[in-house]
């Protein structure tokens, strides 16, 4: 994180979203809102007093995931990058009732600004990565058996990272939230969400397997007196390395059960999971103080709109589609964007890793050129036969199409009148365009109307 | 512009031709109006197979091409650039895929046969009216945008940055890291992930 943040080349922007994204490969012109963040962090020294004195202390740490407590003005976490506080404007007293204003009466560098207003910018790109990752899925609306989130003591695995965590609201000791205690069993919940076409996706997560071994050998590791349980239906350890950690998991001690839990309820201060094991063929119960559930990976939120804004698909389950699944796994649809990480499917670290550096490549392939040849085979338009109706212009899915005015010599001398312009840098040679023009002024080259009616007439005449 | 098209169909091993009577779809090729040379090779995409190719194009003057073998994405780019090394525009070429449309879902070997002779002649009468295209440029803006400021986006920044071209990198949240900065130790070698 420090070495992006230190690279001479990168310009960090955080707080921050892409909001439109005009043009072509090699030439966007993209609007970024800057959201306010209250806090002029050319001069804040990130000294960390104002989060000291803040009063509203009591707040659901996002960060972790609700399991600890932040204030008002804070840093994301320690060691966010760059090491900056903003003010959460939905909580903060002053900016909700205008009291308080303690920060800015505090901060040594005089850098709170409760005046900040979101900010626009615009930037010349000439390729695109993304990079928006995913989000859990919302299992509480779907899991009734698990409980529907009531039970404090049934968490999510990303929570469990943060229970385990040296930099976590524990410290590092994995404590179970309802009270505190130090859990003397474990249990681990697969593919929750994820291979289950009736309440979840049809999907594999693809690093659960491998997170939970981890999991149940960090219970074994830290409290060895402890059971650690996990509740499977496949354990699928594809990679180098994995299958390997998988046996280390389970050599120390982790307790491995095939089958679906298909109830949790609470027993004194336990959670009883009922169960199947399938390979003894009979019902099984399992008491547990703490349980950890591996949701499914899903798109991040707003990665739909994002798609929208810049003009390329997502598949059915609302990842990024890439252009090949095998021959091009890092292009979209969308010349000059290229995919990164779980965006384009639930993926690990090290293949999360490697798609970035291939997206990266590509980027660079780009601009190891001087100028970009430009496929010909666009729509062109004949302008004489062009009425102007506009009909075009929304079906472009590339937003190649313009109405633009054009000037001509009629009988009475020189009339303006509006005609489509096609962009050729932008017109990725779809031909939408072409069935939508009363007029036939449109015609997409290689492909025009007198070629398939040849080939028409040569099969039935 | 001359009407002399050269036809060439591919056996693709046996993927086409235990199919289609690739031999007889060039016999018949050889009687459509304006095609003056047609042929077949066992594999039309490799090194002899383009080869082949080129100097067809050079011995019998051809002004246009047609290429029965398989689907466009793959071998397109191939064969234009053959169709171009061997003189004349890469456009006046038109490719028509006789595998997965036709001897990857068809028995019957005379049908199928018929299927791959009704293609050609298609491609044909398309070929005839292609125009010349030519290939024109734009300029690049050499500075990238990186959205998401995970793992994923900072890997991908930190590489472009290491080449020497600008990134500017957007995260919706106040610090870069995502969920990789939540995770404590990572498999399977277990060091920390932030």
């Amino acid at each position: 994180m420090v070495a992006v943040a230190q690279h001479p080349n990168i310009e960090l922007i955080t707080y921050a979203e892409v909001t439109a994204v005009n043009g072509y490969i090699g030439n966007f012109t993209v609007t970024i809102k800057k959201k306010a963040k209250y806090v002029d962090w050319d001069v804040c020294t990130g000294c960390g007093t104002c989060e000291e004195k803040c009063p509203t202390k009591k707040l659901k740490n996002e960060f972790d995931l609700g399991l600890g407590q932040r204030t008002a003005i804070h840093k994301l976490f320690p060691q966010a990058v760059p090491g900056k506080p903003y003010i959460d404007a939905e909580n903060c007293l002053k900016l909700t009732k205008d009291k308080c204003g303690i920060c800015e009466k505090i901060c040594p560098t005089e850098a709170i600004r409760f005046n900040d207003r979101d900010e626009y910018i615009t930037e010349e790109i000439g390729a695109i990565v993304i990079a928006t990752g995913y989000d859990l899925f919302p299992w509480e609306k779907a899991y009734g058996e698990y409980g529907y989130g009531k039970y404090p003591d049934v968490i999510t695995s990303l929570q469990f990272e943060r229970l385990v965590s040296s930099g976590g609201p524990t410290g590092g000791k994995i404590k179970r939230p309802s009270d505190n205690k130090e859990p003397q069993s474990v249990a681990f919940i697969k593919c929750v969400g994820s291979r289950d076409d009736a309440k979840g996706k049809s999907y594999c997560s693809r690093a659960c397997c491998m997170y939970t071994a981890k999991h149940a050998f960090q219970v074994k590791e830290k409290m060895p007196d402890s059971e650690a349980y996990v509740f499977y239906m496949d354990v699928r350890t594809a990679g180098k390395n994995y299958e390997e950690f998988y046996q280390r998991s389970v050599n120390a001690g982790a307790r491995y059960i095939r089958g679906r839990v298909s109830k949790i309820y609470p027993r004194g201060d336990k959670l009883v999971l009922k169960s199947e094991d399938t390979l003894l063929g009979r019902p099984i119960e399992v008491e547990a103080d703490l349980v950890v559930l591996a949701t499914a990976m899903v798109p991040s939120e707003g990665a739909e709109e994002l798609a929208k804004t810049i003009g390329f698909s997502t598949d059915k389950d609302g990842f990024y589609q890439e252009a090949h699944p095998k021959l091009q796994p890092v292009d979209t649809f969308a010349a000059g964007v290229y995919l990164a990480g779980c965006c384009q499917g639930p993926k690990d670290i090290p293949d999360t890793v490697a798609q970035a550096s291939a997206a990266a490549v590509k980027v660079c392939g780009v601009f190891s050129k001087a100028e970009l040849p430009t496929e010909p085979m666009v729509s062109e338009v004949n302008t004489e036969k062009c009425s102007g109706c506009g009909f075009c212009v929304p079906i472009c899915p590339y937003k190649a199409i313009s109405l633009e005015e054009i000037q001509e010599r009629g009988h009475h001398g020189t009339i303006t009148r509006k005609a489509a312009r096609i962009n050729s840098s932008l017109c990725q040679g779809c031909g939408a365009c072409v069935p939508a023009c009363r007029t036939q002024a449109l015609n997409l080259k290689g492909y025009t109307d007198e070629q398939l009616v040849a080939e028409v007439d040569a099969l039935c005449l | 512009m001359k009407k002399r098209v050269g036809v060439f169909v591919c056996d693709c091993g046996t993927n086409i031709a235990s199919v289609v009577d690739t031999e007889k779809v060039a016999e018949a090729a050889r009687k459509i109006p304006g095609v003056i040379f047609a042929t077949t090779y066992k594999y039309m995409c490799s090194d002899p197979g383009q080869e082949l190719i080129r100097n067809s194009i050079r011995e019998h003057e051809l002004e246009q091409v047609v290429i029965a073998s398989c689907s466009p994405r793959m071998h397109e780019p191939t064969f234009r650039k053959a169709v171009e090394a061997g003189g004349i525009n890469g456009y006046l070429f038109e490719m028509i895929n006789i595998r997965e449309q036709d001897s990857w879902v068809h028995r019957n070997r005379s049908q199928a046969t018929g299927k791959a002779i009704d293609l050609v002649r298609m491609a044909v009468s398309k070929v005839l009216r292609n125009t010349p295209l030519q290939i024109s440029s734009i300029p690049i803006t050499k500075k990238a945008l990186v959205i998401g400021g995970g793992i994923a986006g900072m890997q991908a920044a930190l590489d472009i940055a290491d080449a020497g071209y600008p990134v500017v990198l957007v995260e919706k949240e106040a610090s870069i890291g995502g969920k990789m900065a939540q995770l404590d130790k990572t498999f399977p070698t277990m060091d920390c992930a932030a």
